[in-house]
């Protein structure tokens, strides 16, 4: 009893954290997404008193406005899409860098890691307000690198307000979430094991393939979770880079719950979005989870 | 102990007792010696907080913020406040200084004869522009067809920004059509929207929070924004010795002008303060400092005098009377065309 209540006294806390502000407000979202909207924003009331008696007052309409126009199924792929290009950029740039780190000589590793995450101590938007100047027309990386494609005949192109901005800064933003996991996982390899890989005849590239790259899936798994599932959310980075063809779901839901103040849309959309990444993560997992089994 | 408990009720006293006016604000709309001055007048705490837009306004209060006593909410704001009963009736007799005020900017439709509501400041939604770049490519100022025509825009194109908000973009086309800001005609809003789309190719962005600072630095030379930021970035540009200037000018289509009002709070725990200090800044002088420090339109007649005389000559911050017929204050769609005009800004943004 007594060992039971120090567990609970432990692990309540952040549990009812989460029942208070996780579950109960995805609860209120799903409400709100099957309610009418309010005539001055917000929602209506769920319960309509007439003559006849209080009864409910709740639509589908905000779904059938979803699957009305392929315009939004269109937003979310392309959303998607960034978030792939992202993830796919993190992971081939953070494992290099995470496997440096993880090879380095112990007293530099937390070094090594502390530069990583040095960026966080700089405000989120403070750092893409940074981006904004860094791909500025006037900007001297602009002027380099139009300079370097003047030598081939290619015209000068625009970086700033494209979505090539916004993936740009993206893989930024995500990349030491990439990283971290990662490191965690590479650091803990025993160099042992390739030794003995080099012993039995493997050469380098043998020994990352066979050896590093299949123990480090775990932390693979872990990175791509942190760096794609954030990114489908994002809309702070396409409003402030992408331009008139740079915008992502997150930027149409924040829309619907300010500008248009359509609060039941605005939750259909977020549902949609956590449907929609749930199926994608999960769909992993399985995958995952039977490529594991198949080896064993 | 006991002198402990005597030395923290010394401490806690001047907190209870002192006269505390609590003002919920737009940032930076205020002058800090208006708000200096009317402490000493009235020997009470001017204690501000702030929001960035209407919405953040009436979500707060829609939430149950209480102890605001003087509000500051654009006309449409106002008329939802006024609809949903949020707001305590002026006590004019408090209010000599109303006699201050012009005409053209009283009797709203979003608060009828002003029971609830004193103009505070305006802003109009007009083009600003980088002057040398304009003249350079023989582009005019003094129309929205700088904005929407391909024949124009194909000279600055990707070195324009359209502000991200729908009401605003929408209107500034609708006025180009030559149809009323507040035009609700579906085929009309469809006409506006086509227009958006043929223009958008040449746009850099929708931006409605750095278009200032690209301006101010040359990378952007074509805005629609707000007079008082286009102020903002003329003076910056002027500080930071550019060689170019900024300019700008309401199209002679007319624009979109936005009338912030001094309303007092239904729950203001200080309705006396309030009106004391809505009488305060009805002051010709006080009312002129706000003016002076962010280039705001002035509704006050009285302030004219006290302002900076390049500001008060500026056409474009202070409309001549027959440009002033042309400008339009936005009211506010009830939620059938909201859900209308918010489909049509979709495709315009996705498309």
């Amino acid at each position: 009893m007594a060992k039971n209540f120090g567990k609970w006294l432990i692990s309540g806390p952040p549990v009812l954290y989460l029942i208070v502000f996780f579950v109960i407000p995805t609860c209120i979202m799903v409400l709100a997404s099957f309610r009418y909207a309010g005539e001055y924003g917000g929602l209506a009331p769920v319960l309509l008193r007439d003559a006849s008696g209080a009864h409910l007052n709740l639509t589908l309409e905000s779904y059938q406005e979803f699957f009305s126009d392929f315009i939004y199924s269109w937003l979310f792929i392309k959303t998607l899409i960034y978030a792939l290009v992202t993830t796919f950029f993190c992971l081939l740039m953070a494992y290099p860098l995470a496997l440096l780190i993880a090879r380095s000589a112990s007293k530099y590793r937390d070094l090594l890691v502390l530069l990583v995450i040095l960026p966080f101590w700089s405000n989120f938007l403070i750092r893409i307000y940074a981006w904004m100047i860094l791909l500025g027309p006037q900007s001297a990386f602009s002027a380099a690198l139009n300079g370097f494609l003047g030598i081939f005949g290619v015209g000068p192109v625009r970086l700033l307000f494209t979505p090539f901005a916004v993936v740009l800064c993206l893989i930024y933003v995500q990349l030491p979430f990439m990283v971290l996991p990662l490191y965690a996982n590479l650091e803990k390899h025993d160099p042992a094991l390739l030794d003995a890989a080099q012993d039995l005849g493997a050469n380098g590239w043998q020994r990352f393939w066979r050896v590093t790259f299949p123990l480090s899936l775990p932390g693979i798994y872990a990175g791509i979770a942190l760096v794609f599932v954030p990114v489908l959310g994002i809309f702070a980075v396409p409003d402030i880079l992408g331009g008139t063809r740079g915008i992502m779901i997150g930027n149409l839901i924040k829309q619907e719950f300010l500008e248009a103040r359509d609060w039941p849309f605005g939750s259909a959309l977020s549902i949609m979005l956590t449907i929609g990444a749930m199926i994608i993560v999960g769909g992993a997992a399985l995958f995952a989870g039977r490529r594991r089994k198949g080896d064993v | 102990m006991i002198r402990l408990l005597f030395l923290l009720c010394l401490v806690a006293m001047p907190a209870f007792a002192a006269d505390e006016l609590h003002l919920y604000n737009w940032n930076n709309y205020i002058a800090p010696e208006t708000i200096d001055r009317f402490e000493a007048y009235c020997r009470c705490k001017v204690i501000q907080d702030y929001y960035s837009d209407n919405e953040e306004l009436l979500a707060k209060l829609a939430a149950g913020a209480k102890g605001y006593d003087i509000l500051v909410p654009t006309g449409n704001a106002l008329a939802s406040l006024v609809r949903q009963g949020a707001l305590l009736p002026l006590d004019k007799k408090l209010i000599p200084n109303l006699k201050n005020v012009n005409p053209a900017y009283l009797n709203t439709p979003f608060d009828p004869g002003n029971r609830y509501s004193v103009p505070y400041a305006y802003t109009v939604t007009l083009i600003g522009y980088n002057v040398e770049k304009m003249r350079q490519l023989g582009l005019p100022t003094d129309t929205w067809a700088v904005i929407f025509e391909p024949k124009y825009l194909a000279r600055v194109k990707g070195r324009v920004t359209v502000l991200d908000s729908q009401r605003e973009l929408m209107a500034a086309a609708l006025k180009y059509l030559g149809y009323s800001a507040n035009d609700t005609v579906e085929a009309h809003w469809y006409r506006a929207q086509q227009l958006i789309l043929r223009a958008k190719p040449y746009w850099a962005a929708f931006n409605s929070s750095s278009y200032i600072k690209e301006l101010t630095v040359g990378n952007i030379w074509l805005v629609h924004g707000y007079s008082n930021d286009m102020f903002q970035a003329q003076n910056d540009a002027k500080a930071a010795k550019r060689k170019f200037t900024i300019g700008f000018s309401i199209p002679k289509e007319g624009a979109v002008l936005a009338l912030d009002n001094m309303v007092i709070h239904k729950y203001a725990p200080r309705p006396d303060l309030a009106h004391k200090f809505i009488n305060f800044m009805l002051d010709g002088r006080n009312s002129s400092e706000l003016t002076n420090m962010i280039g705001s339109g002035n509704p006050n007649l009285a302030a004219l005098k006290y302002i900076n005389p390049e500001i008060a000559s500026n056409p474009a911050i202070f409309p001549r009377k027959e440009e002033l017929g042309k400008l339009e204050m936005l009211q506010d769609l009830n939620m059938e065309q909201r859900r209308v005009l918010n489909r049509l800004w979709i495709k315009i943004k996705i498309e």
